[in-house]
């Protein structure tokens, strides 16, 4: 049981449920993220690698561009 | 500071949060690779700009996250190669596992109900069930509270 300030935060609350993603999906993430994370080459995709990897597994639209102004 | 002093220490930090499953803080890298801690926070900073890292909030010598490890206990533990670490989220939770090409095992919990659920990854596969991963937060804004997110 979780606690609100008002009806109205429950609404935003409600909201602001975003996608899921299965565990599949979670590991390929997990791989394209991490995969080299303890070698010389390691580093955070760009954010337009993002998008591409994201794309190859199904994840689409703005919620997944990181470049994406639809939250601002 | 050379390019290549910090890959020195980011490659310290990993290898240190790997073999201990504890994330060091500057102290313990600057002995580690026998250089000045201060050449270590100037590193911190940079690999913080480079998000491979998030230092305490109010203490730069510790690091809060050097993803996928967190630098403090979480609700989502790991188990792998016969110790404990902790991830910063479930995505990171696999992550440990990717990063240390290890089985691995992640006694988790349901976000709403409590119900505990296990995570395991074998052979380098996740061990598949119908559970989700919920993403409250959208990319263009995991940045803006990265510990939030």
């Amino acid at each position: 049981m979780l606690l609100f300030r008002s009806e109205e935060t429950v609404d935003r609350w409600c909201e602001a449920r975003g996608p899921l993603i299965n565990l599949k999906q979670l590991w390929q993430l997990a791989l394209h993220w991490y995969a080299n994370r303890l070698t010389v080459e390691s580093r955070r995709p760009a954010a337009d690698e993002m998008v591409s990897i994201f794309g190859s597994i199904g994840l689409t639209g703005p919620f997944w561009d990181p470049k994406s102004d639809q939250w601002k | 500071m050379s390019r290549e002093l910090e890959t020195k220490v980011k490659l310290t930090i990993y290898g240190l949060t790997a073999e201990t499953g504890r994330v060091p803080n500057s102290l313990e890298v600057a002995r580690k690779i026998d250089i000045d801690e201060s050449d270590v926070l100037d590193a911190f900073a940079r690999l913080h700009a480079k998000r491979l890292l998030v230092p305490e909030p109010g203490d730069s010598s510790r690091i809060r996250m050097a993803p996928p490890f967190s630098g403090v206990a979480t609700v989502f533990p790991v188990e792998a190669n016969g110790k404990r670490y902790y991830a910063n989220c479930v995505w990171d939770a696999y992550g440990i596992a990717a990063a240390l090409h290890a089985d691995a095992i992640v006694p988790a919990s349901d976000g709403h109900t409590g119900e505990p659920l296990t995570l395991e990854v074998k052979n380098d596969q996740p061990v598949l069930h119908p559970y989700v991963a919920h993403f409250a937060v959208p990319a263009p804004h995991w940045w803006g509270d990265i510990v939030f997110t």
